[in-house]
């Protein structure tokens, strides 16, 4: 029989044994490992996601059909909005075309959008992110933006089999290139403020000392394009609040994001058609 | 006929619907910004009831579930869960470790530590950590009071499904009906 002190300690022997055979295992072998759990879990992700669904469905199947076809009549006047805005779509992209042709430009990034549910949420005050229900199978790629449409989601930072992590653009670690709406001079936006039932938040630096902005008259925030990830002129928020850094040589501030980000159920993800973009 | 023993997936298992509960409620949560951490609650069960071995096999593979889903080193709740169930089984016997009551007051503490731990281990990255500690304070007292209802109901969960196999959560024997 071992020593009683010894058997004692036997918990943190094991505990220290586990610990160094984790710590020799081979990097690939815990990127499997972890990849395996993840699928594991995956399949209560997606069935939660589908069964809300359906609780949705059975909700809407309660109204009466005048209300239904009422709806519908609403929402004409959005899509007739929708397909004119499409078809002037259409017409700058051929128009963006010529000109590149034109002036021998390099070619602007495009992308293919796959539209996904969004099957869960996870807001902690250490990140934020977002599960959605596509992945590898449908040609997702890690680092494709994501966007809805009030503008910019986040960026997809794991891809599984069938489902995807996509990093919001309120957590503290996303970070991307903007640029005051009407200014061409890049900014830094970064994820991190949020504070519990206030709305989202998010913080911009490198601001030039000649743009202003105050909640009474915020200063729209979109992607400069820089970097190549995401494309130039989408809505990351609003800028509220603007101080001189503390080296004086620029501003920082608040940026207001859009209160749909904590309820979002269908996203677009962006995928490059040419992966070297990323 | 050797007897196969399977109280450490029993016990994983519980953790695997305890993980996915917690995942549901941050997904409605997420519109308040508010956080439900329940690492303290994954350890309680398999430090207290069972054994070294089946203890330390289910709460392994319990860390290695939770960083799954968790953007962190993959190991870090190997290490922080590994260690609370290491002092909890160290320290069980002075204390009554069948008792519910116990049971929460663990759950409590081990949690705050984790909490703690993974703050320490994460607030950097935020681009002001001060307000950041404000946040999860917040999280923090949410997680505690929601823990402190539900673990004994998780522990008579894990203490049924044990009762509906006739296992013995520490020996693996079998209990009579």
């Amino acid at each position: 029989m071992l020593p009683r002190r010894f058997d004692q300690t036997r918990p943190f022997l094991v505990l220290g044994i586990i610990l160094l055979v984790w710590l020799v295992v081979p990097v690939a072998m815990k990127r499997l490992l972890r990849s395996a759990f993840f699928e594991i879990q995956a399949p209560l992700t997606a069935t939660q996601s589908y069964v809300q669904e359906l609780q949705d469905f059975w909700a809407t199947r309660l109204h009466s059909r005048d209300e239904l076809y009422q709806k519908g009549r609403d929402l004409a006047g959005v899509l007739a909005q929708y397909d004119f805005s499409l078809q002037q779509n259409e017409s700058l992209r051929a128009e963006i075309l010529r000109l590149e042709n034109l002036l021998k430009l390099p070619p602007m990034p495009s992308y293919r959008l796959e539209p996904a549910r969004v099957a869960r949420r996870d807001f902690s005050g250490w990140w934020q992110h977002l599960t959605i229900r596509k992945g590898a199978s449908s040609g997702i790629l890690v680092g494709s933006p994501v966007v809805f449409s009030g503008g910019v989601v986040g960026r997809v930072i794991e891809v599984h089999a069938y489902t995807s992590v996509v990093d919001l653009v309120t957590s503290p670690t996303f970070r991307v290139a903007a640029s005051a709406n009407g200014d061409n001079r890049p900014v830094s936006y970064q994820g991190g403020d949020n504070e519990t039932f206030a709305a989202p938040h998010g913080t911009v630096e490198f601001v030039p000392l000649d743009i202003f902005a105050t909640p009474q008259q915020p200063r729209h925030l979109v992607t400069s394009g820089l970097g190549g990830v995401f494309p130039p002129g989408l809505t990351i928020g609003d800028i509220v609040k603007l101080e001189p850094s503390n080296d004086g040589m620029f501003k920082s501030g608040d940026v207001l994001l859009d209160e749909r980000l904590g309820s979002l159920t269908e996203v677009t993800v962006l995928v490059p058609l040419n992966p070297d973009q990323l | 006929m050797r007897q196969h023993d399977y109280r450490w997936l029993l016990v994983f298992g519980g953790n695997l619907l305890l993980l996915w509960l917690a995942g549901l409620a941050n997904h409605y949560l997420a519109a308040a910004n508010l956080h439900l951490y329940v690492g303290g609650l994954l350890v309680t069960f398999a430090a207290l009831r069972l054994d070294l071995k089946h203890g330390f096999t289910s709460t392994v593979l319990t860390a290695f579930a939770a960083d799954a889903l968790a953007p962190v080193p993959y190991g870090t709740s190997l290490v922080l869960l590994g260690l609370v169930h290491a002092v909890l089984y160290y320290g069980r016997q002075r204390f009554p470790r069948e008792e519910v009551v116990f049971a929460i007051f663990v759950t409590l503490v081990s949690n705050l530590f984790l909490f703690l731990a993974l703050s320490f281990l994460l607030v950097g990255r935020n681009p002001h950590p001060a307000a950041a500690w404000m946040r999860l304070f917040a999280d923090l007292v949410f997680s505690q009071v929601v823990l402190g209802l539900a673990t004994s109901w998780f522990m008579a969960l894990q203490e049924h499904a044990f009762a509906l196999l006739r296992l013995h959560p520490e020996t693996g024997r079998r209990v009579a009906a």
